[in-house]
C-alpha cells in the first residue's frame, strides 16, 4: 500500500477556533465585526464565546495575513464608536481550505466507528 | 448599570488593547448591551461575564504582542536606576548634613528628583511603564515603611508615601507635554 503524500507548508492548519472564527467572517460577509462574529458563534454552536476571545483570534488571524480589517463609521447606539469590519484574505481562504481538508482526510471511513462508540 | 461601573471595565480594557481596537471592542460591549437589555437575560450579569472571560485572553494576547512585557521591564528597569541615584545623591549630600531634619529633607528631595527623572525616561519609552513605576514606587514605599524601626518621623514617611507617586506621574506628564509640544 503506498501513500501519496502533499506536503504542506508549516503553519497552514488553523486551530478549532480560529476556524469557526474565520467561518463566522465568511458568513457574515459585509456584516462580520466583532459584535456579529461572536454572535454567530454562539447561535451556531451553542457554545459561549468572549468578546476578548474573538478579537484575540482575529488579531491573530490578522497577523498571520488570513483577514484584514477596516474601520467602519462611529454610530450612536456604540457610544460614537466606529465598528471594525474582518474581512477573509486569499492566505486566509487557502488555509481554511487546507484546514478543512485535513480534517476531511483524518476523518475519512471513520464515521462507523464513530457511530459505535 | 452605572455609569462608573461602564467607565472602569472600559478603563480596564482599553490598558490591554491598542487604541483602536479598544475603541472597536468597547463599541461592540455597548452596542450588545443594548441589545441584552430587550431580551429576558440579566444584563449586568452578562457584561460582567463577558468582562471576566476577556480580561484573561486579551491579557495573555498583549503578553503576547509583547507590549505588557516591554512595559514591566521598563518600569522595573527605572525603579531600580530610581534606587541607584537616591543612594549616589545621598551619599554625595551625606558629609553636607548637620542634623538629622537636614538629613531627612535631602534623603525626600533625592528621593522625589530621582524617581520624576525615571518617570519622565519610563514615560518617553512608554506610558504605561511610568504609571506602573508610579505603583512600584508606590507599593515598595508602603512596603518599607511597613518594615521600618519607626525612627522616622510622621512627616518624612507620609511625603514619601505621597510625593513618590505623584513625582513619577508628574516626571511622566512633563514627558508627554515635550513630545506634543515636539510634534
Amino acid at each position: 500500500m503506498s501513500y501519496s503524500v502533499k506536503q504542506m507548508p508549516r503553519g497552514d492548519l488553523l486551530g478549532s477556533l480560529e476556524q469557526i472564527v474565520m467561518l463566522a467572517v465568511m458568513r457574515l460577509g459585509a456584516d462580520a465585526y466583532g459584535m456579529t462574529v461572536r454572535r454567530e458563534i454562539e447561535e451556531r454552536t451553542g457554545r459561549e464565546i468572549s468578546i476578548g476571545a474573538v478579537y484575540a483570534t482575529l488579531e491573530r488571524l490578522e497577523a498571520k495575513g488570513y483577514v484584514s480589517s477596516f474601520t467602519g463609521e462611529p454610530t450612536a447606539e456604540r457610544g460614537g464608536r466606529a465598528k471594525r469590519h474582518f474581512e477573509i484574505e486569499a492566505a486566509g481562504h487557502r488555509a481554511l481550505n487546507a484546514s478543512q481538508n485535513a480534517l476531511k482526510n483524518m476523518s475519512e471511513g471513520l464515521s462507523r466507528r464513530w457511530k459505535r462508540a | 448599570m452605572s455609569l462608573s461601573t461602564l467607565a472602569v471595565s472600559q478603563w480596564i480594557l482599553a490598558r490591554l488593547m491598542p487604541p483602536a481596537q479598544a475603541e472597536a471592542l468597547i463599541g461592540d460591549l455597548l452596542e450588545e448591551l443594548r441589545l441584552q437589555a430587550g431580551s429576558h437575560v440579566s444584563v449586568a450579569g452578562w457584561y460582567w461575564r463577558q468582562l471576566a472571560s476577556s480580561v484573561p485572553v486579551l491579557l495573555w494576547a498583549s503578553m503576547r504582542r509583547g507590549a505588557w512585557l516591554v512595559s514591566v521591564v521598563t518600569a522595573v528597569a527605572s525603579y531600580i536606576a530610581a534606587v541607584l541615584i537616591v543612594l549616589v545623591l545621598q551619599s554625595a549630600l551625606w558629609p553636607m548634613t548637620t542634623s538629622s531634619f537636614a538629613h531627612d529633607v535631602i534623603m525626600l528631595l533625592s528621593f522625589v528628583a530621582a524617581v520624576a527623572a525615571c518617570g519622565y525616561v519610563a514615560a518617553s519609552i512608554r506610558l504605561g511603564a511610568a504609571r506602573l513605576l508610579a505603583f512600584l514606587v508606590f507599593a515598595t514605599t508602603c512596603a518599607m515603611l511597613a518594615n521600618s524601626t519607626g525612627r522616622a518621623p510622621l512627616w518624612y514617611e507620609g511625603s514619601l508615601l505621597v510625593l513618590g507617586p505623584l513625582a513619577t506621574i508628574a516626571g511622566a506628564a512633563l514627558s508627554g507635554r515635550l513630545r506634543r509640544v515636539r510634534l
